[in-house]
């Protein structure tokens, strides 16, 4: 997807054309994104436990990573070697093109109630749902965390913690005022969503 | 919502607004409406009617009933002796089921609500029909602090006015909910987000800015009102920000600055203006003698850590005054200086008239703070003449949030929040809802990371501690608490003073209730099955006086969602 394939469209659309370059654009999009299949999974369920689900994912937020992998906000070696290739207009078309599809599904373990009634607490205390939203479903800029991978997310609310993940101090803020155990019971709650 | 919208809707809209089609967030516009066919018709809403709205006793033309925002309504129809025989004439269900927080507003029969994501209908006013639903395409970045909401839309000529989560400025044609024309007012990449209420005055849109959890740059901006051209913009954080090294705040508590440590960090890093934050959330009142607005400006960024932000932050957690025509400033009173517990000016102020120092009436600005406090100042100079009784309890103000929590109350959420309060002129109450929440705050020190979430720390809520809220009846002669009800849970939303000598405001749990204005006894109460965390209003039609509310719960304290708009109406 290119600056270029998109002000044609915008031409086209605004003498009233009719569209027909629609087949072009998918194939151009679809090669790009079948590099991230690779890791991010062919049906969105990514091939390892530390690998995030991508599909069905906000938009502004896939967006929002790409660049921040890109400008060295985020740092993950996989991720800002394939980012630093992607143009501003590429990565908002890969961020609408995954977050047009389906939320997969990985069958994770729902929490006990136990762990639940933690992960509720914790919420109502530092209020994670007033920026996820209700069953953490997540909005524009904002992720969805319900049925997220539970390794990832663990691994990432870590990185948060520590500062390794860098691109949200609001986030690391959050997550270094919750205690480790908190964290531990969203992480599966979240995943079992 | 997509990137890639289809290709009939692209032209179609592309045709609609021509001038526009060069700007790329326009591809994703796409209206939906219907036509109205029903009952009421809008015609124009004259500069003369809003100038009288306070005494408008059929329309509810402003967010907070009139320029001066006094939320007091003129019509005595529904009244304490009648008030137990309150029923629903309809509820509207709206397709979006999350936090309300809209000020319904009422012309000629027709009525305009917005709901969560920034969506608006116009509805029947008498029956609760839909007229017409506009959606607004927005682009894929979207912020926010407390809650995709939206707190309503403002009337002026046959134009609805609204503002984005995407940031953009909306004028809509009032019969079809179609787009006359549109702005950005600010890049959503860096944070800027909108949801409050535009006001519309004298030729002139007024709006202010989300983003103070975000680093952004505050202001308030005047569009023309026919073209949606830029006018005049007034920087909340000015260029020179640090004042006056404030030691300590206007009651005189002690706020623990080490000046010493903030005049060496200015001299490292220079004013910090740039990334100071200072949104405005809520609509300035106009005092039309004047020509001069009145609005409170929010926190500095980042809310809890002091130490990269040097001096007073002006004019953050502040009320200022503007010249209308040219947005210069007039005077501002700061309420707290170097702010780092985001108790900051949110709930929008009223122009009403005082007592001064000596008892003689003077034209006055009231504003109710999340420290608990209703604040009485001077219209002429912004200075402040009293202020109330605190309204819920204060503990180790003003202590500093430390790596590990310090307890500190009231929580950060207030006292009172961006509710917007209501004043009985004729009993000198002020009608305040509050939140009593315990938190600690938490301080941890990062870099600007270019409108991302910059919160500086943590406010954390004390899972083992009691919350509540009240409503609380000042009385803004004296700064003496005349009534005050306790409510199981901390309040957010609004309330609506009428003529009637009742005082209508709704809770958490669902609660809608009525309140004897002067007392403060329960004379009815309602349950909506959703939280009631929005402001009332009231209209008439054809003789009949209706109280409305939305009911769809608050995403910021997590309760009950829900998607009514509910009128009500003595039969
Ligand atoms: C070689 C494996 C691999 C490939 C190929 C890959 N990714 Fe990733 N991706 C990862 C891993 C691992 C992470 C998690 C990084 C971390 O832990 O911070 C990630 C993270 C992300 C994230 C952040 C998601 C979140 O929830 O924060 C986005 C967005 C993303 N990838 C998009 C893409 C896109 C688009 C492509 C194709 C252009 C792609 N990835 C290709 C492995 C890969
Ligand atoms: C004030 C708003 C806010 C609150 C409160 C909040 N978050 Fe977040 N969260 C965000 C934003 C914004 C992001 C996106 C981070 C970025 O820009 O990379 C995020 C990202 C995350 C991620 C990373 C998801 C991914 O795919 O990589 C996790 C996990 C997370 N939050 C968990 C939580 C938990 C658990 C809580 C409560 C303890 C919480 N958040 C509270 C706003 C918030």
């Amino acid at each position: 997807m290119s600056l270029k394939i998109l002000s044609k469209m915008l031409i086209a659309a605004a003498c009233g054309a009719i569209l027909t370059s629609g087949a072009v654009r998918a194939d151009t999009i679809e090669e790009k994104a079948a590099v991230c299949s690779g890791c991010h999974g062919e049906k969105g369920v990514p091939v390892n436990a530390v690998t995030p689900i991508i599909w069905g994912q906000m938009e502004g937020y896939l967006y929002l990573e790409l660049r921040d992998f890109k400008k060295g906000a985020r740092k993950n070696e996989i991720m800002s070697g394939i980012a630093s290739s992607l143009e501003r207009d590429d990565m908002l078309a890969l961020a609408a093109y995954f977050a047009a599809k389906p939320w997969p599904n990985l069958n994770q373990p729902s929490a006990s109630d136990a762990v639940t009634k933690q992960a509720a607490t914790a919420n109502g205390s530092i209020g994670c749902t007033g920026c996820h939203l209700d069953k953490y479903q997540g909005t524009g800029s904002v992720p969805r965390l319900a049925g997220q991978n539970h390794d990832y997310l663990a691994k990432t609310l870590a990185d948060f913690r520590s500062g390794e993940r860098g691109n949200n101090p609001g986030m690391s803020s959050l997550a270094s005022a919750t205690s480790e155990s908190d964290l531990a019971a969203l992480e599966t709650y979240l995943a079992g969503m | 919502m997509k990137f890639l919208g289809t290709p009939l809707a692209l032209a179609a809209v592309l045709a609609l607004s021509a001038p526009l089609a060069s700007q790329a967030q326009e591809i994703k516009a796409a209206t939906e409406t219907k036509p109205s066919s029903k009952y009421g018709d809008m015609s124009v809403v004259t500069q003369d009617q809003l100038n009288r709205a306070a005494t408008d006793s059929s329309n509810f033309l402003q967010t907070n009933g009139d320029y001066r925002q006094q939320r007091f309504y003129p019509n005595r129809q529904i009244n304490a002796s009648n008030v137990a025989k309150l029923r629903p004439a309809w509820i509207f269900q709206t397709e979006i089921k999350e936090s309300l927080e809209t000020s319904p507003i009422v012309v000629n029969g027709v009525m305009f609500v917005t709901t969560s994501f920034s969506q608006v209908y116009a509805l029947d006013a008498r029956t609760g029909e839909e007229m017409w639903h506009f959606t607004p395409k927005m682009g894929p970045i979207t912020t926010f602090c407390c809650g995709p909401n939206n707190r309503g839309v403002a009337v002026s000529g046959n134009l609805v006015y609204m503002a984005t989560l995407d940031s953009q400025l909306i004028a809509l044609d009032a019969k079809t909910g179609k787009v006359v024309w549109k702005t950005e007012i600010a890049d959503p990449e860096d944070g800027y987000s909108e949801t409050m209420a535009p006001t519309v005055v004298k030729g002139k849109v007024l709006i202010g800015t989300n983003g103070g959890e975000y680093g952004i740059k505050g202001f308030v901006k005047a569009y023309d009102a026919l073209t949606g051209k830029l006018v005049w913009t007034f920087n909340t954080v000015p260029d020179k920000s640090i004042g006056v090294w404030a030691e300590k705040d206007p009651t005189g508590r002690v706020l623990h600055r080490d000046i010493a440590a903030e005049k060496a960090q200015l001299a490292k890093t220079g004013d910090p203006s740039k990334t100071l934050g200072g949104g405005v959330w809520q609509n300035p009142a106009v005092d039309l003698d004047t020509n001069r607005i009145y609005f409170v400006v929010g926190n500095p960024s980042p809310d809890l850590d002091g130490a990269q932000r040097p001096g007073d932050n002006l004019y953050t957690d502040s009320l200022v005054s503007l010249d209308l025509d040219t947005g210069k400033y007039v005077c501002h009173f700061q309420y707290v200086p170097h702010d780092v517990w985001d108790l900051d000016a949110v709930s929008p102020p009223v122009i009403t008239n005082v007592a001064d120092k000596d008892g003689k009436p003077i034209k006055g600005i009231l504003h109710a703070g999340k420290t608990g406090h209703v604040y009485v100042h001077d219209a002429k100079d912004c200075s402040l003449i009293r202020y109330s009784e605190a309204m819920v309890p204060q503990e180790n103000m003003w202590v500093l949030p430390t790596k590990e929590g310090a307890r500190m109350l009231p929580g950060a959420n207030g006292g009172v929040e961006w509710s917007p309060i209501a004043t009985n002129p004729s009993l000198g109450l002020a009608y305040a809802i509050n939140l009593h929440q315990p938190m600690t705050y938490q301080v941890q020190s990062s870099a600007y990371p270019s409108g991302k979430l910059w919160l500086g720390g943590a406010f954390k809520v004390i899972p083992t501690e009691e919350q509540w809220g009240n409503v609380t009846a000042v009385d803004y002669n004296t700064g003496k608490i005349r009534w005050q009800v306790k409510t199981p849970q901390p309040m957010i939303g609004g309330i609506l003073a009428t003529a009637g000598g009742l005082v209508f405001t709704g809770e958490g749990n669902g609660e809608f209730k009525a309140y004897d204005a002067e007392n403060g006894s329960v004379l009815w109460h309602f349950q909506a099955g959703a939280g009631v965390n929005a402001p009332p209003s009231s209209y008439a039609i054809e003789g009949k006086q209706y109280i409305v509310v939305g009911a769809g719960g608050n995403t910021q304290l997590d309760y009950k969602r829900g998607n009514s708009i509910i009128a009500f109406t003595v039969d």
